[in-house]
């Protein structure tokens, strides 16, 4: 298991490098330069924006910019926003607690409605509840979170008039504050995850439900309630661990459109704000920290396969 | 089991039927056999027809013409003469919509062939030649799956900017085709790496035929059903993406008609005034992207139920 784990570790290192790369370079293929376009509008002479693209050591040659960046990355230090000034990890830091809160409500309110929706599917399947379940799934995929967003605030001010607040407060301050401004994004960016994962496990507790043995059990007179609950749903959740852990770092993405629709102040909206702005380093950073999220939970996915499973550490 | 009689001639197919007294199933075209049997993929493909037939002929079935600005019938609600209300600048919203079907359907056609096919050459290529070459792409694809489709997409637009070419904006189905190429790889590459092991691939190589004859003659017309499938999957998930980077401002701009445009800016200002802003587009969307997901769906079922998006 050991070695296992470490390999797994060792194969990470070469896809982050990887990415670290990538994002670099593309970002310098960009035909703008970030302090024109700073100083735009402000009547700036030629030597100003030498002077300024001096101190974000933008014209030394681009391997050394980006060794120098790469370098401090190793030491945990994202480097300073060009826009704000302020350290990449800084302006990411304060606007995490909003995002994450939202991915891990919409995670929960997903897997909340995916289990027992998906079952039901399964054991009823080609009723009127499997039906129902499976159009309630597929239009789940078909409908953009951020215009679900956008109906959930046009019925909430038609219908009660009322809008969610527009500032953010911790959790632990107000909880109920808290919650009647996140409820809504979470349901809109939750309701399409629900509809994969709800898929999943339609289709996982169809196959587990023709395994020896369910029959076995089923042969032994074990009551049918317990023969899904016991048999069939706990080895079914296998593939739908999978499927929730890949989404959520997905999440992040859905979230970069949802977050503008609610207005509100998260690493999506700040990652909007960077693009527009040109802000380089900000980029760099929100996409390469996506990135890393996304190894490090698919790395944690593996693990607990492995866990479960110890067909796969011998493979 | 579709294509059991596949191979004889006819004439002992009918010459056999005489004796058993058992009438063979005529073979029907395939698009009759596919209506037949997914009659759920056959409603898809319905709605994407007509909606193709009207983004082609956008000019005669709408009723007015997109960018023309009247305020005198500013945010003007669902009337005979405006059938889905008008928006702020007085445009017609139906004949918007329709409009923002060409859009739609040209960007998430074109993204996603660009995506599907280059992916499904990397993919053959990676599994034909295996080894060294295998592994040095898969990282490379490994790196590009680790983003999620919309950051990659936003990073790349933001890096290209616009670049406009008969209508279509380039740049914006590279973005948006971009993120799929490992996806497509992935899947390929599986469906390719069991057709390498085959023994008419073996015949080709002792023929002493080019390995690029080989990859494109022998190899690629076998992971057309695949490709085909990752094709049909991946115009919804296309048609999503552009709405949501044009809803951001980064995709395609104002005035040309876009379902993603229509719900951004002013439609926000109005929610209470002309909810048929906000409402219509939105439906248009999911509508698309219902009916590729549908179409797609039994696409796969019927040509290879074995393969996981």
């Amino acid at each position: 298991m050991l070695r296992y784990i470490l390999q797994r570790l060792l194969l990470m290192i070469p896809t982050l490098v990887g990415v670290a790369i990538l994002v670099f370079f593309l970002l310098r293929l960009a035909p703008g330069d970030p302090v024109q376009m700073m100083m735009d509008g402000a009547n700036v002479s030629r030597e100003v924006i030498d002077a300024e693209r001096a101190r974000l050591g933008l014209d030394r040659p681009i391997y050394v910019q980006f060794l120098t960046w790469f370098g401090a990355l190793l030491k945990g230090d994202f480097g300073v926003s060009i826009w704000t000034g302020r350290p990449v990890l800084y302006e990411i830091g304060i606007r995490l607690e909003l995002s994450l809160q939202v991915a891990i409500m919409a995670t929960i309110l997903a897997v909340l409605i995916a289990i027992p929706l998906g079952t039901l599917s399964a054991i009823y399947k080609d009723t009127w509840i499997d039906h129902l379940v499976r159009v309630f799934s597929i239009a789940g995929l078909a409908v953009p979170s951020f215009w679900l967003g956008m109906i959930i605030i046009l019925t909430l001010l038609t219908y009660f008039s009322w809008i969610p607040p527009l500032t953010f407060t911790p959790f632990f301050e107000d909880p109920w504050k808290n919650l009647s401004q996140l409820i809504w994004p979470a349901i809109a960016v939750g309701y399409r995850y629900s509809a994969v994962a709800m898929r999943m496990m339609r289709s996982s507790v169809l196959e587990v439900l023709q395994e020896d043995y369910v029959r076995t059990a089923r042969a032994k007179g074990v009551h049918e309630r317990l023969v899904v609950a016991r048999h069939a749903m706990r080895n079914a959740l296998l593939p739908v661990v999978t499927v929730v852990g890949l989404e959520f770092a997905f999440l992040i993405g859905g979230l970069v459109v949802t977050e503008q629709v609610f207005n509100l102040n998260g690493i999506g909206k700040l990652f909007v704000q960077a693009v527009a702005r040109g802000d380089y380093t900000m980029i760099q950073g929100l996409v390469l920290l996506v990135a890393v999220f996304f190894v490090l939970i698919n790395f944690a996915i593996d693990m607990l396969y492995a866990l479960l499973d110890p067909r796969i550490r011998y493979r | 089991m579709r294509c059991s009689i596949r191979g004889y001639g006819i004439a002992e197919v009918t010459a056999a039927t005489a004796t058993i007294g058992y009438k063979v199933p005529q073979r029907r075209h395939p698009v009759l056999q596919f209506i037949v049997q997914q009659p759920l993929g056959a409603a898809g493909l319905i709605v994407i027809v007509l909606m193709g037939v009207c983004a082609i002929f956008a000019p005669w079935v709408a009723p007015y013409d997109p960018l023309t600005v009247d305020y005198a019938s500013m945010l003007a609600a669902p009337s005979s003469e405006h059938w889905l209300g008008t928006d702020s600048f007085g445009r017609d919203v139906l004949s918007r919509i329709i409009y923002g079907a060409r859009t739609a359907l040209a960007i998430g056609f074109l993204a996603s062939f660009l995506g599907s096919t280059i992916g499904a050459v990397i993919g053959v290529i990676s599994a034909y030649f295996g080894g060294k070459v295998d592994l040095v792409i898969q990282r490379i694809m490994d790196v590009l799956l680790s983003f999620p489709i919309i950051v990659l997409a936003i990073t790349v637009v933001a890096v290209l900017g616009k670049n406009i070419v008969l209508g279509v904006d380039v740049n914006l189905v590279v973005a948006i085709g971009l993120p799929m190429i490992p996806k497509v790889a992935r899947v390929v590459r599986s469906s390719a790496l069991a057709i390498r092991e085959l023994p008419y691939i073996d015949a080709a190589r002792t023929a002493g035929f080019s390995d690029s004859r080989i990859i494109f003659r022998h190899m690629v017309p076998n992971v057309v059903a695949p490709y085909l499938i990752m094709l049909t999957a991946f115009v919804a998930q296309a048609i999503l993406a552009e709405a949501s980077l044009s809803f951001l401002g980064l995709g395609v701009t104002e005035p040309t008609a876009s379902w993603g445009l229509m719900l951004s800016g002013a439609a926000a200002d109005f929610y209470q005034q002309a909810p048929w802003m906000i409402v219509f587009p939105g439906i248009a969307i999911s509508l698309a992207v219902f009916a590729f997901n549908l179409f797609g769906d039994s696409l796969r079922d019927w040509l290879d139920p074995k393969i996981k998006l």
